[in-house]
């Protein structure tokens, strides 16, 4: 058995593999070619004389394309060089591989070279949940071509298997009787194309064919995306590579909608949540604002093109609400799942406007925000209207949906994230702290935005009357006295749920926490109880709950911690903020300048090296979207009428940074700072001290 | 007089509406093509800027949604929900998806569901 993985995308299509290209699926081995939610290929295994090949290298050239290098014989000691097998793979509406065998001898070879397919048609839910097919599957071989197919009832989806060179087609695959003469070489050009029929979309060919004709397009493509966004010069060498990952990690989770094409937004993560999600698509296009905008345009537009507009227990649908997650598959074409979208979330729609709001404080750009004037009032509509489920004023969240709905529905949707102290958990429904400041900032920027554009000022007024008293409220309700912080939520009786955990630092993003109270909360959040050294813990140490490697309770996010550090920005605490970047983008070169979805929340002094939450899931988009926004933050970068504000506070491990053609509503503008804040990252009291800044604007 | 069913309705209350705010970005036409046997009936809505006009035309539009007759009146009693439909092979769209995804937003949500959990005067505090 081959270990490691190799995975190639475009868009929702993509392929996981083995490192010699081979794709053998076990219903529940998540390998294979996968194209709107569905496996389109679960078998295709390369043989040369009836035997498997072996991996000699592998080159992942581009997230859409991948070359294996290989030898016959799978022996570990020996290898037989007489042959070399080459397949290039380019993937995009099913994929194109180019087949090419090399003779290294003096005399002809003859060879069978066979190519075993078959597919199990699985939703990826089912994928994951390892359930059985309602539907049957056949395969036939018509013109030529092998046709693998599926149906249940009106539901049809079709693989078609094709070759350039002469081949004996069966049911189970294509064979080849080689020919190769001495020092020559034999190629064939592979297509495998996903097709939904009788009556859906059908392709003729994959997008991509051969290398020659594939590459230039997306090269250019990825070559132009990293030349619009602005250009990082750093001394500090772990923070331009983790610059240019999440760039290049960026461009591959663009999705793009069949109702938008030409317009990408940020999918979740690769490979399995390369679908619109309304949290990770909001919170990275949040991220990423600075530095590629586009994607917060096309993100907004999309998630207003599926607000809810009903009550639907089924997807937890209300009107006005912002959609959760969005589905192709088998499962939820037959509702036996409710991603068509599904609406749990109790985050989203809040953050829909509080991205509004921030994408025109960039660009400008109010044309938009006037086209979505009754997308943003619906939204600001369902905080009042359907979130406040108790009746207290507050945003809180129960599925209705109680078989396949979400329980958690805020960005720690674990079953255990939300606990009291001593561990127990709280019953629903649920008011988690940071809805309640994410509905603050969504009044507050709504106000904004009624009074800039929509040239309502009654509306602002009233709108600044909620989230005035929303905060009084909060900071009596929440606040832990003697903690000094504020609780993780209310549970159902209007109690504390009492821990301490990150939820603080994005109320401090949020504004709504009193300025009273801020200084307790950024000691909390550099406080040995929740930072580690590597960013701040989930859930404190010391709580019921708190386990360094429990996926809510007490790891490192580095998207959280992004969220965090421009928190403790927005109340003052420069230093604490640059502590918090520090210690996140110092674990970045431990994972090659790729920040992973989680990491260990030991103690930095315990382990040396952050260790790494195990995840299926890489690159996740909100962790691509971190070093973005600590960059922001630590420059402190602030749009101020048509201006942007640079007040930079680095920590002095960086050295210099400029950040040159940051795009917004002031043409392309260029920052620098220099690192002047010695970053202790053991836990302990604030250094003092902030960087010095320098802005110059340019044409 | 023929029976008036959920789907005459519909297109009626769609009519009267003429002016539907979640459209208001929108313009162009949809045509329904309802199937029943061999008899296709022709719902024509042309939405400008929000502002809704509808007619039997058998017209060319931008999207022309095809779907069996009795499979459309589950959808306008909310009886059924159009994505999920789509999803499954019982309608085709022909031309601009995002049309009817817009349009599809007007179908009501299933009469069963409840609402629970929702203060009943629905205000807010």
């Amino acid at each position: 058995m081959s270990g490691t993985t190799v995975k190639i995308l475009d868009g929702n299509t993509f392929v996981v593999s083995d490192d010699r290209g081979d794709i053998e699926a076990s219903p529940t081995d998540p390998s294979g070619l996968f194209s709107f939610d569905t496996r389109y290929l679960s078998k295709w295994v390369l043989t040369v004389d009836g035997h498997r090949l072996q991996a000699l290298s592998t080159d992942d050239l581009q997230y859409f394309e991948a070359r294996f290098f290989l030898v016959p014989g799978t022996g570990t000691v020996y290898v037989d060089s007489k042959l070399s097998v080459i397949r290039e793979r380019a993937v995009g509406d099913g994929f194109h591989e180019q087949l090419t065998i090399l003779n290294h001898e003096e005399k002809p070879v003859s060879l069978e070279v066979r190519i075993d397919a078959a597919s199990d048609f699985a939703d990826l839910f089912e994928v994951k949940d390892a359930l059985t097919k309602k539907g049957t599957s056949t395969a036939h071989v018509d013109d030529g071509r092998l046709v693998l197919s599926y149906e249940r009832g009106p539901f049809a989806r079709e693989t078609w298997i094709s070759a350039s060179e002469p081949a004996r087609v069966d049911e189970h695959g294509l064979t080849f009787d080689v020919e190769i003469a001495p020092h020559g070489d034999w190629s064939t050009d592979l297509e495998v194309v996903t097709a939904r029929g009788p009556a859906g979309e059908r392709h003729e060919r994959p997008k991509y064919g051969r290398r020659a004709q594939a590459r230039p397009d997306m090269a250019r493509d990825l070559a132009e995306w990293i030349a619009d966004a602005p250009r990082l010069v750093c001394e500090w060498e772990p923070l331009t590579e983790a610059y240019r990952r999440s760039l290049v990690d960026l461009a591959a989770l663009r999705f793009t909608a069949l109702t938008m094409p030409g317009h990408a937004l940020p999918a979740a993560g690769l490979p399995w949540f390369m679908t619109m999600f309304g949290r990770d698509s909001i919170l990275t296009s949040l991220q990423a604002l600075p530095f590629v905008p586009e994607l917060a345009a096309t993100t907004l537009r999309a998630l207003a093109e599926r607000q809810g507009s009903r009550i639907d227990d089924f997807r937890d649908e209300d009107p006005g609400r912002i959609l959760h997650e969005m589905r192709y598959g088998e499962l939820t074409a037959f509702e036996e799942r409710p991603h068509s979208p599904y609406y749990g979330s109790a985050d989203a729609t809040p953050l829909f406007v509080v991205l509004l709001d921030e994408y025109e404080r960039w660009t400008g750009d109010t044309a938009l925000v006037r086209d979505f004037e009754y997308e943003a009032r619906a939204a600001l509509r369902w905080i009042d209207e359907y979130a406040d489920l108790q009746g207290n004023g507050y945003v809180s969240y129960e599925r209705r949906n109680e078989e396949t709905g979400l329980e958690n529905q805020c960005w720690k949707d674990s079953w255990d994230s939300i606990s009291y102290r001593d561990g127990t958990l709280p019953g629903f429904p649920r008011a988690t702290c940071e809805l309640q400041g994410y509905a603050y900032d969504a009044k507050v920027r709504g106000a904004r935005l009624a009074r800039l554009v929509w040239k309502d000022g009654g509306y602002a007024d009233e709108l600044e009357h909620e989230a005035a008293s929303l905060k009084r409220r909060f900071n009596r309700d929440f606040w832990v006295d003697d903690g000094g912080y504020y609780a993780v939520a209310l549970d159902a009786d209007g109690r504390q749920v009492d821990s301490l955990t990150s939820n603080i630092g994005h109320l401090l993003w949020s504004g709504i926490v009193d300025k009273s109270k801020a200084k307790s909360i950024a000691r909390h959040l550099v406080g040995p109880r929740l930072f580690s050294g590597w960013g701040v813990r989930t859930l404190a140490e010391g709580e019921g709950r708190y386990n360094p490697i429990g996926y809510h309770v007490g790891t490192v996010w580095p998207f959280d911690n992004s969220f965090v550090a421009w928190g403790l920005r927005r109340y003052g605490f420069k230093a604490e903020a640059a502590r918090v970047a520090a210690g996140v983008l110092e674990a970045a070169p431990y994972f090659a300048g790729r920040l992973p979805e989680a990491f260990g929340g030991y103690p930095r002094s315990l382990t040396k090296h952050p260790v790494e939450y195990p995840t299926a899931c890489t690159p996740q988009a909100w962790s691509t979207g971190a070093p973005l926004l600590f960059l922001r933050t630590m420059l402190g970068l602030e749009p101020v009428g048509d201006r942007l504000v640079v007040d930079a506070a680095l920590p002095s491990t960086i050295g210099r940074l400029e950040l040159l053609d940051i795009p917004g509503r002031w043409g392309r503008v260029d920052a620098f700072g220099r690192g002047r804040i010695d970053v202790d990252v053991r836990p302990r009291r604030t250094a003092p001290g902030a960087g010095a800044a320098s802005v110059a604007r340019r044409q | 007089m023929p029976v008036r069913t959920p789907t005459d309705s519909f297109f009626e209350e769609l009519a009267a509406r003429g002016d539907e705010p979640m459209l208001r970005r929108t313009t162009g036409t949809v045509r329904f093509d309802l199937v029943d046997g061999r008899r296709v009936d022709h719902h024509y809505v042309a939405v400008r800027k929000g502002a809704i006009e509808v007619t039997d035309s058998a017209h060319d539009a931008d999207a022309v949604l095809r779907v069996d007759r009795d499979t459309f009146e589950r959808f306008v009693t909310g009886e059924a929900n159009a994505m999920a439909a789509a999803l499954r092979g019982e309608l085709t769209v022909e031309g601009d998806l995002s049309l009817v995804i817009l349009l599809q937003r007007l179908f009501p949500g299933p009469p069963s569901s409840s609402r629970a959990g929702t203060r009943p005067d629905g205000g807010a505090s």
